[in-house]
């Protein structure tokens, strides 16, 4: 049997070099393997990289919400608004039950909503600046007259610059679209004597300028602000893929916001100088030219015509040092500091670099390059889920990117905060307000009206009564509000405890191993059941929405792709062995002339093709190898925000499996075996005299 | 003038069927009367109670004060219960809209969509009426409401106004010329909200001389959420004068130190 088999590898190792068909059939079979090789490699890593991406970002590999919620879990959002979940209850006995499941690592609990913050224009920020410091003086606070001074200086730098616009205008404009109000509030506050007097009635006078200036400037912004609600610390400690760029992590137990990197950057940031970072962004890394690209043309036109942003925030001071600092380096002599500003803004591909260069050494450290600078207090409003409208004041401590994520405009968009903070913006009222809510109902004694009958109900009586004023107090009418905590929240340390009990909205369940999700996800079923914690558990993909979907359907796509380059290789290999099979007919039958069985002709030909596959196959796993070692080693750069996301960041660098190896050989000798084996059957069935005419 | 024009108006009105005749003029001078039946030539506090249901979430109950000063268009409320909420208030001066959250001690300029204290009620709804000012009449048409004989104005919004709503249909009772109801419109032509007005007060003004009209109760229901309302008892007016520097962000601060 052994001899046997050896003479049929002798056979096939002759046969193999002998014919140039071989050859070629071997080369198909190498190509196609390596392909398969390179191909399921890269298939698993950018699988395994986006799946990281959302798993060590936000999502976890489970998210767990409760049952009773009107919508599904949505975490990066549902078409622009927020799902309505209920909150889940009792999480603290929620976590201890999934923390018993077998594989659970960590559970994270969270929150999410969002807010429009409104800022003022760049007057109203500067008028408030001077009317806080006002306030501080009013209460008898010392030694601020310095940033007093500084503060109305600049303010009267503004109006400089209004009133220059405005004389601009009037010069090129009928004079009658413009507002007289506008020009004589201007004209007012021009004038010393309204500065001289300014710190005997400073309210009065800021009163005017904020309802009489400030409105003249329209460049306030309305920021859509998402965020999560969650245990900072429990949050950067079991996210693997969240890093701190700016400022640093929120202290453990403390109240504070960490703004996501690429919404800092889109949507805090002055407007030019995000202009000048994507122009150079995409000239450094995108390898574009301005010259021809209409974006990157329009980003330069305006940052040529918006500069007012930034003469706005120089006081005369900075003013000054910006136009002889911007003179020195354009080599200008020119007067005006937005004219200045105009010419360096005027950029080109010859110029771009250098201008860039001149803006953040020379102009960015005299500006706030952020509306909400790390360590400042920002201040959020929104509508809880009772309705109310409720603001509260949170300290920024710095921002943070997701690895993969901080280019998706969806997955980019959601900043982090504290627990506390989010139930002060969520919640429901207390139990007093509702008392106290009950009694007002009950006061007011307001009638219950159907509104399909209203104009009948409202309308059946008599219209008109008549009354008598009556004097209102307002002490005997004005509650008394609590004393604020605000100054008192920013420094309280929270315990884990207070932490986790109280209102949370969802969870991140983090697991050993990502192939458990399966198995976790029907044990938590279980669990709530059995244990009714409410609970509805959902994994990652489901949870994360658009994203989740658009992983998936990448990884269908990408498989489907993989997909085809497979087949297409294997239907190759099959006609070259069929081909080559069919062509042996003759062969075959003078083998079975001179006594050759049926069984030994067929395991000639099949052991012929198992050395083919696994010589040249083997050769092509190799090459694929060396081709994965070579793009493990280098990366495969992303060339668009599409690519970062599928690759995690901004290289991909894939990995090989002994395991995928086997795979492409095991598979690349199948085929070949099965596409030998059929032709070989047919060739075998014709008769040895018809077969050896065959040619004939 | 004014009070020629109000004059004409009622002669007109007192004149059916002549409602679809009246030119624009005459319309105009309809408006002016609404106005002017509601303006106090001084100043005006009101103790008010607001109310907003909405499906699915408790409801937003809140009382405040209204201070007004027709003379120079200004206008301020106060929030006084609950507790909570004690202190926040708006304040227009000229053409500002302010709202001030003495929680995070900070003033936020808003619009004249801004919703007061998150119900649907807006500005317009607690300010004097300045129909004449912001709107130009056309007639629509004239029935009954209720037990009321009513006509219908459709109004324009003037260009260059800034209103909450640049369309409005006001029923207008024939007997009082009193407002009955209001629908409001975008742009677009969708109905956005229903208010009724039911029930109007007549008080005797010493600073004008005559009697000033308040509404009473006013409920607006919300036409694209068709299942919210929001209820205004006006429950008390005081039309003493009030203090000079009232209306400011300084006296409106104080009120939560």
């Amino acid at each position: 049997m052994i001899s046997a088999f050896v003479v049929l590898v002798r056979i096939a190792l002759r046969n193999l070099f002998a014919s140039a068909i071989n050859l070629v059939i071997g080369a198909i079979i190498l190509f196609g393997t390596a392909l398969v090789v390179v191909g399921g490699a890269l298939l698993d890593s950018v699988d395994r990289a986006m799946s990281s991406s959302v798993i060590g970002s936000v999502a976890g590999h489970l998210q767990v919400y409760s049952a009773a919620s009107r919508d599904e879990l949505a975490l990066y959002g549902d078409f622009g608004g927020e799902a309505d979940l209920s909150p889940i209850q009792d999480f603290p006995k929620v976590k201890r039950a999934l923390l018993s499941i077998e594989g659970v690592r960590k559970v994270v609990p969270m929150g999410i909503n969002a807010a429009l913050v409104a800022s003022g224009n760049t007057v109203d920020l500067v008028l408030a600046e001077l009317r806080e410091l006002s306030n501080r003086k009013a209460k008898k606070e010392t030694g601020l007259e310095g940033e007093l001074e500084a503060q109305k200086q600049h303010v009267r730098q503004i109006i400089r610059v209004l009133r220059g616009d405005l004389e601009k205008s009037l010069a090129v404009m009928d004079k009658s679209a413009i507002e007289p109000e506008d020009l004589a509030a201007l004209e007012q506050v021009s004038k010393d004597e309204f500065w001289a007097g300014f710190d005997r009635d400073p309210f009065g006078a800021l009163e005017f300028l904020e309802n009489r200036v400030a409105p003249q400037v329209s460049d306030a912004d309305l920021l859509y602000l998402r965020y999560v609600g969650t245990d900072l610390g429990e949050f950067l400690r079991s996210f693997d893929r969240i890093r701190i760029v700016d400022g640093g992590p929120v202290p453990d137990g403390k109240r504070g916001f960490l703004f996501a990197k690429f919404f800092y950057e889109e949507g805090l940031k002055l407007k030019t100088a995000r202009r000048l970072d994507k122009i150079h962004e995409a000239l450094a890394q995108s390898g574009k030219k301005i010259a021809g690209d209409p974006v990157l043309e329009r980003y330069v036109r305006e940052n040529q015509s918006q500069t007012r942003d930034i003469v706005l925030q120089l006081g005369p001071e900075k003013t000054r040092l910006a136009i002889e600092r911007l003179q020195r380096a354009l080599l200008s002599k020119e007067q005006e500091l937005s004219a200045l500003l105009s010419s360096l803004f005027a950029t080109d591909d010859s110029n771009f670099q250098e201008r860039y260069r001149i803006f953040y050494e020379q102009v960015a450290p005299l500006l706030s390059l952020y509306r909400v600078r790390v360590g400042d207090t920002l201040t959020i409003k929104a509508f809880t889920r009772s309705g109310n409208v409720r603001s509260v004041n949170v300290k920024v401590y710095g921002t943070f990117a997701m690895e993969g994520l901080d280019k998706s405009p969806l997955a980019a968009a959601a900043n982090l905060m504290d627990l506390m903070t989010f139930r002060d913006l969520y919640g429901f009222p207390s139990a007093e307000t509702a008392e106290e809510i009950s009694a007002m109902k009950a006061a007011a004694g307001a009638k219950e009206v159907d509104r399909s009958r209203a104009e009948e109900e409202l309308f059946g009586g008599a219209l008109v009564t008549q009354g008598s004023p009556v004097a209102i107090e307002e002490s005997a009418v004005l509650g008394v509000r609590p004393r604020s905590r605000a100054e008192q929240l920013e420094d309280r340390v929270y315990t884990a405890e207070e932490i986790e009990s109280g209102v949370v909205l969802n969870a991140a369940v983090l697991l050993d191993d990502a192939g458990r999700v399966p198995g976790v996800l029907r044990r938590i079923e279980e669990l709530s059941g059995r244990e009714r914690l409410g609970l509805k558990a959902v994994s990652w993909q489901k949870a994360s929405g658009i994203l989740g979907q658009m992983a998936t359907a990448m990884k269908a796509a990408l498989f489907f792709s993989a997909g085809i380059v497979f087949v297409i290789a294997m239907v190759i290999i099959n006609n070259a062995m069929m081909m080559a099979t069919l062509q042996r007919t003759q062969t075959i039958g003078t083998l079975r002339a001179i006594g050759a069985q049926r069984p030994f002709v067929l395991s000639m030909v099949l052991v012929e093709t198992l050395v083919l596959g696994f010589l040249f196959g083997g050769g092509g796993a190799l090459l694929g190898s060396l081709v994965m070692l070579l793009l493990g080693a280098r990366g495969i750069p992303a060339f668009d925000d599409a690519t970062y996301f599928f690759f995690s960041g901004p290289r991909l660098f894939p990995t090989l499996e002994v395991a995928q190896i086997a795979f492409a050989l095991g598979i690349v000798t199948l085929v070949s075996i099965v596409s030998t084996l059929i032709p070989a059957v047919v060739a075998t069935r014709v008769s040895p005299v018809v077969a050896m005419q065959a040619e004939e | 003038m004014r009070s020629n024009l109000a004059l004409l108006s009622f002669a007109a009105l007192a004149a059916p069927p002549a409602f679809g005749a009246l030119g624009p003029e005459k319309m105009r001078g309809l408006l002016e009367e609404i106005d002017e039946s509601q303006r106090n030539s001084g100043d005006y506090k009101a103790l008010v109670y607001l109310e907003q249901r909405e499906k699915d979430k408790t409801d937003v109950v809140r009382e405040l004060l209204v201070y007004r000063r027709d003379e120079d268009d200004k206008l301020m409320l106060l929030f006084t219960k609950p507790k909570s909420e004690s202190g926040k208030g708006y304040l227009r001066i000229d053409k500002n809209l302010w709202s001030y959250d003495p929680n995070v001690g900070k003033w936020e300029r808003t619009t004249e969509r801004e919703r007061i204290g998150g119900t649907n009620s807006r500005r317009a709804d607690f300010d004097e009426s300045r129909l004449a000012d912001e709107y130009d009449p056309s007639f629509a048409s004239e029935g009954k409401l209720g037990n009321f004989e009513a006509v219908e104005l459709k109004l324009t919004a003037k260009p260059n106004v800034d209103v909450a709503y640049p369309v409005v249909h006001l029923w207008v009772d024939k007997a009082s010329h009193n407002v009955l109801k209001r629908q409001e419109f975008a742009l677009s032509g969708k109905l956005l909200r229903t208010a009724y007005y039911p029930r109007w007060q007549k008080l005797f003004s010493p600073s004008k001389g005559t009697e000033v009209w308040v509404p009473q109760e006013i409920r607006i229901y919300d036409e694209v959420e068709k299942p919210n309302s929001t209820l205004v008892l006006i429950k008390s007016v005081d039309l003493n004068a009030l203090g000079a520097n009232l209306f400011t962000k300084a006296w409106l601060e104080s009120k939560s130190r």
